[in-house]
């Protein structure tokens, strides 16, 4: 014992080690003078050492096989005790004497509670920001070396996708959206150049945007603005889209070789209500012949003011056989209902199916000439003119 | 006396020493300060007549890049599983902490914790599913904490 003594007070010497000598049952037979200040207060002989170490709770067992056993040891690392950080070791003296050694490594601990801290910091700002990205209307995505390394919720609940690995399953490339020439989102950057551009994703408007993080990565934002879009492609007095939107999605069906009727629609003698009833009834008539129109079409015809009382309807993705159906139950409706301060009153149609070589200038320009038939064979009726 | 090592679990900063200072001391202290190792507490109570001491563990919370050091789980007859409801990855990270304790413990007891509820609104509170083992609680409010640890003394002592 003598000797385990002088040895031990050499280590305390250097002030990081501090010791406790304990029996079998776990009662203390020695301890050094500098324990008091991990243990709070004074130790004496025969003293529980769960006492003082309640660090030592559940693993009694564990502890007593020490004594059996010259080659087990007991660890704890990073014990907070007191204002102190220890490393408590138990190791084997003889079979009644186990020495509880404190190593004080506070200085250290310290030092890496700072560095702890600040990388907890920066990762608790981080998901404070994926949060509030999270939390946009927009769709947000963020993209390093042309691969997309972050989706918020709100692109994934458009794209209908669960995570961001779903991207490449659903083959959703973002540029492509926006030029089928641009090859990459570095070009897309590069295009943007911190302007905002429209982009038209399935049947919505987004104002697409892109920032540029330290070089090394873009964020970009979809807001979707699709009401506000229609709004701005309406003709102020009837409601009808205006004939500049009737020309973009006429060019975007022609472009992607889908099916498609156009139909332009006169009404007849429209300028004789113009004469007898003044021109505000005409306006009045104007509005409610664009709503009659508009409750007997499908959400994806368009129906565009062309000018005055001239108007066109575009039938996407059908055959001729049922827009003719169509134009023709349109044009009894019309004719069979009662117009405010007018009455009845009667429309024509020129009809002409998209062909292979068509774009919509020939495509506008036929339908007219079947309109200008349909007028010669007396009004009210329907004509198709052949490609 | 009946002495029972509880360890309260979780992923940083899910206020686990927050939950042990509202227990132990009666406190709370809405700075964040890393909790590095381990911090021992203990809390004194009578159950039927008889005294029974928690030795609490407040051990730090893991990170993606540091694991708790297995030592800690050594003799634990239980532990308080923390979750911050308002931090979905660190409520889905409880089943591995969960998985690793029992692992360690196969016959210890468990509770969780989905603390920081002050931070959510009546209606948010309402729709979380919850069942005996599951507490919302709030550390800042005094929200189902003392419940929580009685929760799991009557389990382990069972």
């Amino acid at each position: 014992m003598k000797n385990l003594q002088k040895i031990l007070n050499m280590v305390l010497s250097k002030n990081v080690f501090e010791y406790i000598l304990i029996n079998n049952a776990l009662e203390v037979t020695n301890s050094s003078s500098g324990i008091k200040q991990y243990v709070g207060k004074n130790i004496q002989t025969g003293d529980d050492i769960l006492e003082f170490l309640p660090e030592l709770v559940g693993s009694e067992n564990e502890i007593k096989g020490i004594f059996s056993d010259p080659l087990s040891t007991y660890v704890l690392e990073s014990i907070h005790k007191q204002e102190y950080y220890v490393n408590i070791c138990i190791e084997y003296f003889d079979e009644n004497v186990a020495l509880v050694l404190f190593h004080n490594i506070t200085d250290n601990t310290l030092s890496s509670q700072k560095i702890l801290q600040y990388s907890n910091e920066s990762m608790l700002l981080g998901n404070t920001l994926q949060t509030i990205l999270d939390k946009q209307n927009a769709l947000v995505f963020v993209t390093h070396n042309n691969h997309i390394n972050y989706i918020n919720e709100q692109f994934m609940e458009y794209f209908d996708i669960k995570n961001i690995n779903d991207l490449p399953r659903k083959n959703i490339i973002i540029y492509k959206y926006v030029d089928e020439n641009l090859e990459s989102y570095e070009a897309l950057c590069e295009r943007l150049n911190s302007k905002e551009e429209y982009v038209t994703i399935n049947l919505d408007t987004f104002i697409l945007k892109a920032t540029s993080i330290k070089n090394t990565q873009s964020l970009f934002t979809l807001t979707k603005v699709t009401k506000l879009s229609n709004e701005m492609q309406r003709d102020t007095l009837t409601g009808a889209y205006k004939k500049s939107f009737f020309t973009q999605s006429i060019e975007k069906i022609i472009a992607n070789k889908e099916d498609a009727v156009v139909v332009v629609i006169d009404i007849d003698d429209f300028k004789n209500i113009n004469d007898s009833f003044g021109h505000q009834v005409g306006d009045i008539v104007l509005k409610e012949f664009t709503s009659l129109v508009e409750k007997n079409i499908r959400d994806e015809d368009i129906f565009s003011r062309w000018g005055g009382e001239e108007f066109i309807l575009l039938l996407q993705r059908t055959t001729l056989e049922n827009a003719m159906k169509k134009v023709e139950r349109l044009r009894q409706t019309i004719e069979s209902y009662s117009f405010s301060n007018i009455g009845k009153m009667t429309a024509s149609f020129g009809i002409s199916l998209k062909g292979d070589t068509d774009d919509s200038h020939s495509l506008l320009q036929r339908a007219d000439k079947a309109l200008y038939k349909a007028k010669e064979k007396g009004k009210n009726c329907i004509v198709f003119k052949k490609s | 006396m009946i002495r029972k090592k509880i360890l309260l679990l979780g992923d940083f900063s899910v206020g686990k020493t927050s939950l042990v200072r509202r227990y132990v001391d009666g406190s709370f202290d809405d700075k964040y300060l890393t909790t590095i190792g381990v911090k021992i507490s203990k809390k004194l109570f009578n159950i039927k007549g008889e005294d029974h001491e928690m030795i609490i563990w407040d051990v730090e919370g893991s990170t993606p890049s540091k694991k708790i050091s297995l030592g800690y789980y050594r003799g634990a007859s239980g532990a308080i599983l923390v979750g911050d409801i308002t931090r979905k990855e660190t409520i889905e990270g409880l089943a591995a902490h969960k998985e690793v304790f029992l692992s360690e413990n196969p016959d210890a007891k468990f509770v969780i914790a989905y603390n920081k509820a002050d931070m959510l609104s009546d209606m948010a509170r309402e729709r979380i599913t919850l069942d005996s083992d599951i507490f919302l609680t709030s550390a800042k409010n005094d929200m189902n904490v003392e419940r929580l640890f009685m929760k799991l003394m009557e389990k382990m002592l069972k």
